[in-house]
């Protein structure tokens, strides 16, 4: 599909569409919904905004690209004065002081917050389940699970409810999601955004996300939020990615995937017979295409957990309802603070905290904690070597279909597991963008750390040739 | 004071247990073979001390003072009430 912020922005410029009728649209769509994609809806804002737009157009101004567009934001990115819950009883009644620095750049630039977004309660989960406002539903089909964490920007996007939606993707939640709705759904080189105003769940692999209907979207939402911050020490400098630099593939030569993510009874026949299919599609347009070597899928699932649950007891030990937060008082501070957190925490939210104290004390740092960061290391160097001889990465999203509703509550460590594909990328830092093509669940696209355009430009490609 | 701790009580958590599907995440950690084992390699998220930002003040504006507040969970006649403070 074309870029619909480009054909939004040319109905507006030419008066067929107000910007007030178009907020108003959306904004109904999103409330009779029945995905559960909603946490809070800002109609009053949105409608303002609108207006202001509709106005500047009345009189002649000419408006930016981005201006008013609307868009989505998963329930974790502060936006002052909105309820930011993490969809979470803890924070059920949290409103943001202040704003994320990439949420406020798309304000800058014009676009229009409509809804916060249904998540995993503070990323924790890969279905958008563990949840206080209603597992988000498959924008594809309803019984099935949106993926997660960011379940309901996926939907939201999917079934044009939002134009683009920022999700956040610490593990695959921003990919996975996106294959399971067939949008396209992009994890930058970390830090390439600013993580300042998302909630944190595992800081060091924490990314801001877009997800959108086209790869032109995506680029366009992406140059927006880009760029050194001050407020978050890890983001960086990096230059604008032009359309005409994505147009062309030429300098694409070889491309990559990993044996053992293809040769493996995990993967849905399917999924598989799509891929390698793929793989000939791509061999037969004259690239080079060569089988890696990579480390089990256990292996990867495990490094990630292990480093994420430790990362995230560490960020949520604030969450203890002393200075914000549903606080549950008892008989004195401890209490209160034991209380708050095992009444307001989910289950899934509980058991990662509580693994990530296991790891980090005493004992268990060095044979488990210190491994998992070795660990890391060994997969950073393997991705170096790897794209010394590959330009690109390709895989899979997922090595199965969706869940259905239900399923992957009743068995966690499976749905650990379903993230095998997605969280090597995160724990080596690197651009990896969903298309929805190749599988049901959609391919990944994979470059060197700092090479988000070679993702976008290989994405181009394999858009005119699967 | 005894110096061990049980995960409910670094958590926070009442009445927290081990669980099995971690667990299993951790035994494979636990076999899994390093090509090094020293952690202090670790070149992925290290920063550089050129490069930090100013260290000064910035005042928070009138209206996330306010939001602050509002997000205080508990008030009394004008005062922030926070929980009897640690006896031991």
């Amino acid at each position: 599909m074309s870029s619909q912020i480009h054909h939004i922005h040319q109905q507006l410029m030419n008066k067929e569409i107000t910007c007030t009728s178009l907020v108003q649209e959306k904004l109904d769509g999103l409330k009779q919904n029945t995905n559960n994609t909603v946490n809070t809806l800002l109609d009053t804002m949105a409608l303002d905004l609108a207006a202001k737009v509709d106005a500047k157009i009345a009189n002649g101004e000419t408006i930016g690209l981005l201006e008013g567009i609307p868009f989505g934001i998963k329930d974790v990115y502060m936006l002052q004065g909105t309820y930011t819950t993490a969809s979470s009883d803890l924070l059920k009644n949290y409103k943001s002081a202040y704003t994320a620095t990439a949420i406020q750049k798309l304000l800058d630039a014009g676009a229009i917050p409509l809804v916060k977004e249904n998540c995993d309660s503070f990323g924790h989960g890969s279905s958008s389940e563990n949840t206080i406002f209603g597992a988000v539903k498959n924008a594809i089909n309803p019984d099935l699970v949106g993926g997660g964490s960011s379940g309901g920007s996926a939907v939201n996007v999917a079934k044009d409810y939002t134009v683009f939606s920022i999700g956040g993707d610490t593990g695959g939640s921003v990919r996975q999601p996106a294959g399971y709705n067939n949008v396209y759904g992009l994890k930058p080189t970390y830090g390439r955004i600013s993580r300042y105003g998302l909630m944190a769940y595992a800081s060091s692999t924490d990314c801001v996300g877009p997800i959108a209907k086209s790869i032109e979207d995506i680029r366009i939402v992406l140059n927006v939020m880009s760029g050194k911050d001050i407020k978050d020490q890890t983001s960086y400098a990096c230059a604008e990615i032009s359309q005409e630099a994505i147009s062309s593939s030429e300098t694409i030569k070889t491309v990559g995937y990993f044996k053992n993510f293809i040769e493996t009874d995990a993967i849905d026949t399917k999924i598989k017979s799509d891929f390698l299919e793929t793989i000939e599609k791509i061999k037969a347009k004259g690239i080079q295409v060569k089988a890696l070597d990579f480390f089990e899928s256990e292996t990867l699932v495990s490094t990630y957990y292990t480093l994420a649950m430790a990362e995230t007891a560490s960020n949520l030990s604030r969450l203890d309802g002393t200075n914000y937060g549903n606080r549950i008082e008892s008989d004195n501070l401890k209490e209160t603070y034991a209380v708050t957190r095992s009444e307001n925490f989910s289950e899934e939210t509980k058991r990662r905290i509580v693994g990530g104290n296991q790891v980090l004390s005493q004992g268990f740092s060095d044979e488990i904690y210190l491994k998992g960061l070795a660990l890391r290391d060994n997969i950073s160097e393997n991705f170096e070597n790897d794209f010394n001889e590959v330009d690109i990465i390709i895989s899979p999203v997922t090595p199965s279909t969706p869940p259905k509703i239900g399923d992957s509550l009743k068995n966690p460590h499976a749905m650990y597991l379903s993230d095998a594909y997605t969280v090597g990328f995160s724990l080596g830092q690197l651009p990896t963008l969903t298309i929805p093509q190749g599988t049901t669940t959609g391919l990944q696209i994979t470059a060197a750390k700092h090479n988000d355009e070679l993702v976008l430009k290989f994405a181009n490609f394999l858009k005119d040739t699967i | 004071m005894s110096k061990i701790m049980t995960v409910d009580v670094l958590s926070s958590i009442k009445g927290a247990q081990p669980s099995e599907a971690v667990n299993k995440l951790f035994e494979v950690i636990k076999n899994a073979n390093t090509t090094n084992n020293n952690a202090f390699n670790n070149h992925n998220n290290a920063l550089s001390l050129n490069d930090l930002r100013e260290d000064l003040v910035v005042d928070s504006s009138e209206i996330e003072k306010q939001i602050i507040i509002e997000n205080f969970p508990k008030e009394k006649n004008g005062y922030l009430v926070v929980s009897k403070v640690i006896e031991e």
